[in-house]
């Protein structure tokens, strides 16, 4: 009993330790986005002048707009190209399956700073003008493989008697595609849009070689602000960690509340 | 029906991303914070234009984007970056017909030994590289040795040292009473065996941007800054105090420049004189704290808001004090040395 006790106490010690590795450097730029000065690291006062100059700057407005919409236009294209790659994938012959999962792994081993480069010379040699479009098809580039190793492993558990039943039932093959499969691999293929869109939305190292002509996501702007970073990076990041935390507190109790739901009817 | 509507949706909103101009754009590419923004829309009320603004963190990033292709109408390198760019002949001359503003601008601005004659640059701000001290903490006597105090024993794990190459150098050179800008391999040797002493002896810290916080946070005694950046912590600590030491420091100034194959030269000249007048550079100096290059603001700050703060003027009178000269050897040797330098 004694023994299980002191098991006990180490635990919590531990776990304390570690949640506080992880989150005190998030709480610390949460407290300092209501700085009353610009410093980051000496408190001066409660004040919420950051919040008001963070909406008043356009830059960084922009900068919030053309990371979201890129995040959610490349996710977007991703998952679907994602997921119908993976379909194929799986309805092909072993060797060609090998072959193509082996090129798709490629960009993901790859340092990014390659692909960047890689991006940027290519863009350049055609005389692409970068700028929105350069980087919203670098950033599809970059997340479809993901989606295509988390879409697969769902399509290797999948009964491939379903959707041979779909089609004798009278559904034509798109029907049968749409109405059976894609439902039956969802999981995988919103937790592979989950991780192309968090991809898109941090990346710095692509989108930095890869815009330009006045359009920078949050990263880039960040990144050359380094000389006067000031407490309006902490207030937009503050805002970040409120919306995911509500996300993720939502898409967690609809989950319980379905499981409820489920063994009320039962 | 509805998946191919979406699917339009998706591609019209993709389109609309990159919508097309047909009015005058000027793309400018400047260091990231370092323009008071509404002047960016002032301007483009003005002339009725659109301003395309891109920001850089250093001048070797700005470079690179440049060598990649990118194409801009205005440029804010630093002196030895405007030097460079001379000697590849990647800029235009500019058009002094349109830039009234710089006959109101400092003298010793002016006719730098990077561009002799303002044919391609216009200065924007500048500024010097010097010591800033707690005067709680530092005994102001020892100011007198110069740049020797970052050696004095008594002030061992007390120093914030910046990390870059050139101007740790350029202290090492300035206190052995050298030239900043010599290519001769004694002096850079001895001066690399002055900046390893002090590595080896004085447990300084080397930092870059994060000495400003540091610095009005009070953490340590003495540091190398810029001036700009002094003057700013000068006006959040009361107890720091900046001083350029007598053997001469380094002077550096933020330049505009218009590049060889900028699309619209004629609305990049016009920028640059608008950023010039007395208007748009106050509210600059106001916004950056950077030192302004017009004579009329700078007596006004030097009057109003900088009237307590001894880093905003900035010293003309030391013949010592020197700007830097780009030479790709040079850059290369204290490159490697600074590296020793750290490693041992």
């Amino acid at each position: 009993m004694v023994g299980s006790k002191r098991n006990l106490a180490w635990t919590i010690i531990l776990i304390t330790l570690v949640l506080m590795f992880f989150y005190l450097p998030i709480m610390s730029m949460i407290v300092f986005s209501f700085n009353s000065s610009r410093s980051l690291t000496s408190w001066s006062g409660f004040s919420l002048e950051w919040y008001k100059a963070l909406f008043e700057n356009r830059e960084m407005m922009s900068a919030i707009t053309t990371t979201i919409s890129i995040a959610l236009l490349s996710t977007l294209v991703s998952t679907v190209v994602g997921t119908f790659t993976a379909i194929g994938i799986s309805k092909s012959k072993r060797l060609i399956k090998e072959i193509i999962l082996n090129v798709n792994n490629f960009p993901i081993l790859n340092p990014e700073i390659v692909t960047a480069i890689g991006l940027m010379l290519l863009y350049t040699t055609f005389k692409i003008e970068k700028g929105y479009m350069t980087m919203l098809i670098a950033h599809i580039i970059f997340s479809t493989p993901y989606v295509i190793l988390t879409v697969l492993p769902k399509l290797r558990r999948l009964d491939p008697d379903l959707a041979e039943a779909a089609l004798d039932l009278g559904c034509t093959p798109l029907q049968a595609l749409l109405k059976v499969i894609v439902p039956l691999i969802m999981p995988g293929v919103i937790s592979g849009a989950l991780i192309a869109f968090t991809m898109s939305f941090d990346d710095f190292v692509i989108s930095y070689f890869v815009s330009g002509n006045g359009v920078k996501n949050i990263s880039i702007l960040v990144y050359t602000m380094s000389k006067r970073i000031n407490p309006t990076i902490n207030a937009l990041s503050t805002i970040l960690v409120v919306i995911i935390t509500i996300i993720l507190l939502s898409v967690n109790l609809y989950d319980i509340l379905k499981k409820k739901d489920l063994k009320e009817k039962e | 029906m509805k998946r191919i509507s979406v699917l339009f949706l998706i591609v019209g909103l993709a389109l609309a991303g990159c919508k097309q101009n047909t009015e005058q754009t000027l793309k400018v590419f400047n260091w990231g914070v370092y323009v008071d923004e509404d002047l960016i829309e002032e301007f483009e009320a003005e002339y009725g234009v659109t301003v395309i603004y891109d920001t850089f963190d250093s001048n070797e990033s700005m470079y690179t984007k440049l060598m990649s292709g990118e194409v801009y109408d205005i440029l804010y390198p630093s002196d030895y970056m405007v030097e460079r760019l001379i000697q590849e002949k990647a800029l235009q001359p500019l058009d002094k017909a349109v830039l009234t503003n710089l006959g109101s601008l400092m003298p010793s601005v002016l006719n730098q030994s990077f561009d002799p004659d303002n044919t391609y640059s216009a200065p924007y701000f500048w500024g010097n590289v010097g010591l800033l001290y707690d005067v709680e903490k530092v005994d102001e006597a020892d100011l007198a040795k110069g740049w020797e105090i970052l050696r004095d024993p008594q002030y061992k794990g007390q120093i914030y040292f910046y990390d870059s190459e050139r101007d740790a150098f350029m202290i090492a050179l300035k206190a052995l009473g050298y030239s900043a800008n010599t290519k001769d391999s004694a002096q850079l040797e001895k001066a690399y065996e002055w900046l390893k002493e002090l590595n080896q002896t004085m447990d300084a810290v080397y930092v870059t941007d994060d000495v400003i916080d540091n610095m009005i946070a009070g953490n340590k005694a003495i540091a190398v800054v810029y001036s700009g950046d002094a003057a700013y912590i000068l006006q959040e600590n009361p107890s720091m105090r900046y001083f350029a030491p007598e053997e001469g420091t380094n002077i550096w100034v933020d330049s505009m420049v218009i590049p060889e194959n900028a699309q619209n030269p004629k609305l990049a000249n016009a920028w640059i004189n608008f950023m010039l007048s007395a208007d748009a550079a106050e509210r600059n100096t106001v916004e950056v704290g950077y030192t302004t290059v017009r004579q009329d603001v700078y007596d006004a700050m030097l009057e109003g808001d900088y009237a307590d703060n001894n880093a905003y003027a900035v010293r003309t009178d030391n013949v010592r004090d020197e700007v830097f000269v780009y030479d790709e050897d040079m850059k290369k040797i204290i490159s490697d040395l600074w590296f020793k330098v750290k490693a041992e």
